[in-house]
């Protein structure tokens, strides 16, 4: 009751300042009072500590989403209400991440949904809140353990860790064959032991060797920081195998593995190297490594900016002078559009609304996530979400496979 | 009643701070509210192991993750709930302390923290190798309170301010009681609270079982209430910082120290974290730590300590106009030449047989034989570097001897430890005093009488009747800061005589005092002969001597030269040969 006679009392406010001339604030006080506005999406992503960059990254795509949206029109079962996009830093530990979550859906109560948080640990911190404040949150990150607590209210857009090895690895074991001529028979398993390697390597181990015909011939686990990567490339050296696996997650450690590989003269495709994660192919990379070193390298990601998506790429090299588009960039982008679609579903603005829409959605194929539909399953995982292989070439790391995707053929470096 | 009122203060606190967590509804500010309450008790585990023994520990993260991770783990696979696994976190946090605590505490000062500063890094690194880099607490939506999993975020706060306040009453009564002094006394000065009587090992160890106990509650509580373990976030370097921060911010060694601390950091770096943040990410950080560091600088104890010595200056300027006139030494009797009153009896009470020491090539003590009989008082002299005190270390277990043998009433003592030889009933000064100096002279004193006293009452009367025999009852309550060189020496004495010793070792106790001063400490050492003491005094200080002591012993390089009476002595030539070279013995013969 207080409410509506306050807004009514502020009407005819404006209808007077309308009478005394000031005719733009007037109509922009009408508009307001027609429609809703704007509606709030929030972005909950590290943007101080050691998860700044991709953090900032993402950060961008979200900016671009918003942006493209408005500018197309916002919102069209919502009268045209354009996005807002309301950004909370999640900082870089567990403990802030779940407080920073605690401020959003505090704060923000008319949030209708979020995507964030990065790192799986974040996010998992992140949505024990949002589920419980019954937020629905799209993220990026590809834990099997996120969609696995029978949360109601988390959209996962990536393929999981586990999803994304049995994707992976048979489609680069066939990318081989056609390219060599033969089917790698050894392969050698470097990693550090962060939750998403760890998750990878089970899937490897358990079940993707021996479906591959695989035999692993060197394992090593390091815990990051790698301070040197000698005695792990040397087992490699004396082992020769067909393929390295090379699973880093820190940029440093990346870097010091690679140029270990170079200088002990297995670079350049003499030995065949792949990676799981996007750290081997962000553009940090080559302030640290030369474009020879890392050429050839491929990764097998959740998601990269690839064939149709030109036009983005174009403008985020031009508006943040990013070289290229990695999965925070298109995902986190996507994500806004996904969001759009839930709202003209729902039809509403409001949180609980949004969540059933994005649990019923059936939009077709998906335009910004690789493979599938949008459209997520009773665990709240994409169906038939696929992933990207990235292979550098001549300095820029650029998606060969899937072919609909691909940018580029993919070479398969010789081993002499 | 004096009990009961100390904890007052806590208990208002906490019921004050829960009646603004009810008023409280946004989510945010009761997460806030109750992460405060979790590392203040956290801190106050911190402190009670390393803020009253003053052995710092860089890895009290280890106790805190074992709790969070036994919490998290025991609801993951054995779905027990929070309620029993908390204590059960605390129970291992406990032993996990006793069995880091037994190989660290070999170690000492700055080598002891960086040994602590290992395990919870090793830790870490298993959990990591097990597989649980992310463990999430299964979501209860049937049976949540049973699960400790409140849909209230105010239950949290207030199950959080129980345990604070809990911890916060353990702690007073510890403080008060012979293991707050124990520890007390181990950080102002481990040896001297070894010579006092005190088992510094098995205080230390139960410091550190009980600090464990309490650290892994409450992280098993913050698993609770985080939902989600990481190593990184229970094991990690941050959280160590974190109980070291709020307390060193607070004040060390008190019960509010962690608390003042907590209540101010833990809203400051939230409020930055959301206000500062979001306007330019990452400043939260720098001002945080420019804040800590400032407050440092200008409170290096905390801010405890600082807030309470500006009040007690006040109090101070005001009561000094009445406590000048009152003399210090004003019971102690004066100088009565001779002690020709005692009879020194035949018995023997202490024994030293064949007595040797060498550091390296150096003899420090070599074959030293004599015998201290019931009721006297005997003075070992010689010139520097003789190895009197290095004697005096091998006599109440500092050292270990090379060989011969210490009897105290015929059993051979030699070799054990120092708190064991003062049961047996040698108490100790030391040359270079060693006083707890944040401690008033009374409880300076207590810490000495608890070898003898049963009870803390009894170490009470025991050390205020020592007080009284040496004179400084008038001042038994001031900070032993504040006293001179003489009443600090007098102290010592009190110190030594509170565990009632049968034979005290004085070491040079009148060094550093003028004429007049030293006449007063050799009356006291007097009437405590008088009173059936035996007493062994190192002094340089000649006249008071040969007026104070019944026989002389004398070394020199390590060696007994010679032992007789006074006036025998100090007409002996070696002895003076010894003291002032050759060309003197000379003269002396003649």
């Amino acid at each position: 009751m207080n409410k509506t006679s306050k807004g009514k009392t502020s009407k005819g406010l404006t209808r007077r300042t309308v009478l005394s001339g000031a005719a733009a604030v007037g109509l922009a006080g009408v508009a307001r009072a027609q429609t809703p506005a704007e509606v709030k999406v929030g972005l909950i992503v590290p943007l101080s500590g050691i998860y700044t960059r991709p953090g900032q990254v993402m950060k961008m795509g979200a900016e671009m989403g918003i942006e493209h949206i408005n500018a197309q029109g916002g919102i069209k079962a919502l009268g045209g209400a354009k996005l807002k996009l309301v950004v909370i830093d999640c900082g870089d530990t567990t403990e802030k991440a779940k407080n920073a979550a605690q401020r959003m859906v505090a704060q923000e109560p008319d949030l209708v949904a979020a995507t964030g948080a990065y790192l799986s640990s974040f996010t998992l911190a992140v949505t024990e809140v949002t589920e419980r404040a019954e937020l629905p949150v799209l993220t990026l990150s590809y834990s099997d353990l996120l969609t696995d607590r029978g949360f109601k209210y988390i959209f996962q857009t990536a393929a999981t860790a586990s999803r994304q090895s049995e994707l992976g690895l048979p489609t680069l074991i066939k990318l081989a064959e056609n390219a060599s001529g033969k089917k790698p028979k050894t392969v050698a398993m470097l990693m550090d032991n962060t939750a998403t390697s760890v998750a990878t390597a089970k899937a490897l181990k358990e079940k993707l060797f021996a479906q591959e015909g695989l035999q692993l011939v060197v394992e090593e686990v390091w815990t990051p920081p790698l301070s040197d990567a000698t005695p792990l490339i040397q087992k490699v050296r004396s082992a020769k195998p067909d393929l390295l696996l090379f699973m880093p997650n820190a940029v440093s450690d990346a870097k010091l593995g690679l140029e270990k590989i170079s200088e002990f003269g297995l670079g350049q495709g003499k030995i065949p190297t792949v990676s799981f994660s996007i750290t081997i192919a962000e553009p940090d990379m080559l302030q640290s490594v030369s474009p020879e070193t890392v050429q050839g390298i491929m990764t097998i990601v959740a998601n990269w900016g690839s064939k149709g998506h030109e036009a983005l790429i174009a403008e985020l090299k031009a508006k943040y002078k990013e070289p290229w588009m990695t999965q925070n960039v298109i995902s986190t982008y996507g994500d806004m559009w996904l969001m759009k679609e839930a709202l003209e579903k729902a039809g509403k603005a409001d949180r609980n609304s949004v969540a059933q829409a994005f649990r019923t959605l059936d939009a077709g194929p998906s335009k910004y996530y690789p493979g599938g539909q949008l459209k997520f399953d009773e665990k709240g995982r994409r169906v038939g979400a696929g992933v990207v292989i990235v292979q550098w070439q001549s300095g820029v790391p650029v998606t060969v496979y899937p072919p609909e995707l691909a940018q580029s053929q993919p070479f398969w470096p010789k081993k002499s | 009643m004096l009990r009961m009122r100390s904890f007052l203060p806590p208990l208002l606190f906490t019921i004050a701070y829960a009646v603004v967590s009810l008023g409280v509804t946004n989510s945010y500010y009761q997460l806030i509210l109750t992460l405060v309450p979790v590392w203040a008790v956290f801190g106050l585990s911190w402190n009670l192991l390393s803020g009253y023994t003053g052995l710092i520990s860089f890895g009290h993260a280890a106790f805190f993750g074992i709790g969070a991770y036994a919490t998290a783990l025991g609801q993951i696979y054995f779905d027990i709930s929070p309620w029993l696994l908390i204590p059960v976190a605390a129970m291992l946090g406990g032993i996990a302390g006793l069995l880091i605590g037994f190989p660290t505490f070999r170690l000492q000062g700055h080598y002891f923290a960086l040994a602590m500063l290992a395990y919870p890094l090793a830790i870490l690194y298993v959990f990591e190798w097990l597989g649980f880099q992310e463990v999430t607490l299964p979501i209860k939506r049937d049976a949540p309170i049973a699960y400790m999993q409140f849909a209230d975020p105010r239950l949290y706060t207030l199950l959080g301010l129980a345990i604070m306040l809990a911890t916060i009453v353990l702690t007073q009564v510890i403080e008060r009681s012979r293991f707050g002094m124990a520890l007390l006394a181990i950080k102002q000065n481990e040896a001297a609270a070894e010579a006092a009587g005190i088992d510094t090992l098995a205080w230390k160890l139960r410091a550190i079982t009980l600090s464990g106990a309490i650290a892994a509650a409450i992280g098993g509580f913050y698993a609770q209430v985080l939902l989600v373990v990481t190593p990184a976030s229970v094991f990690g370097m941050l959280v160590s910082a974190q109980a070291l921060t709020v307390v060193m911010f607070g004040g060390v060694g008190t019960v509010w120290g962690p608390v003042i601390g907590s209540v101010i950091l833990i809203p400051l770096a939230e409020i930055l974290h959301a206000e500062a943040g979001a306007r330019i990410p990452g400043i939260q950080g720098v001002i945080f730590g420019l804040a800590i560091v400032c407050v440092i600088l200008l409170a290096p104890e905390g801010l405890f300590w600082k807030l309470r010595d500006l009040l007690r200056k006040r109090d101070v300027s005001k009561a000094t106009v009445n406590d000048a006139p009152e003399a210090t030494a004003a019971k102690v009797t004066t100088l009565k030449p001779g002690s020709q009153q005692r009879a020194a009896t035949g018995e023997v009470v202490l024994e030293v047989r064949n007595l040797s020491r060498s550091f390296g090539g150096l003899k420090a003590v070599q074959d030293v034989s004599f015998k201290l009989h019931k009721n006297e008082i005997l003075g070992i002299i010689g010139p520097n570097g003789a190895g009197k005190t290095t004697l005096f270390n091998l006599l109440n277990g500092f050292l270990k001897p090379n060989q011969g043998e210490v009897l105290i009433d015929g059993r051979n003592m030699s070799g054990q430890r120092p708190h064991t030889i003062c049961e047996a009933g040698i108490g100790r000064t030391f040359q270079v005093m060693r006083p707890f100096l944040r401690m008033s002279i009374l409880d300076n004193v207590v810490v000495g009488a608890y070898v003898r006293a049963r009870s803390d009452g009894e170490a009470r009367k025991l050390a205020a009747d020592a007080v009284a025999r040496v004179g400084l009852s008038a001042v038994a309550d001031r900070v032993a800061g504040e006293l001179s060189t003489k009443e600090l020496r007098l102290m010592e004495l009190a110190r030594a005589i509170a565990g009632q010793p049968r034979i005290l070792l004085l070491d040079e106790t009148l060094a550093g005092l003028g004429h007049g001063e030293a006449d007063e400490v050799v009356a006291v050492i007097q009437q405590l002969a008088r009173d059936g003491m035996t007493i062994a005094i190192i002094e340089h200080t000649m006249q008071a001597m040969v007026r104070l002591v019944d026989r002389f012993l004398v070394l020199d390089h390590g060696a007994v030269i010679t032992e007789g009476l006074p006036e025998v002595v100090t007409r002996d030539s070696r002895v003076i040969e010894a003291y002032l070279g050759k060309k003197w013995a000379g003269h002396a013969a003649n």
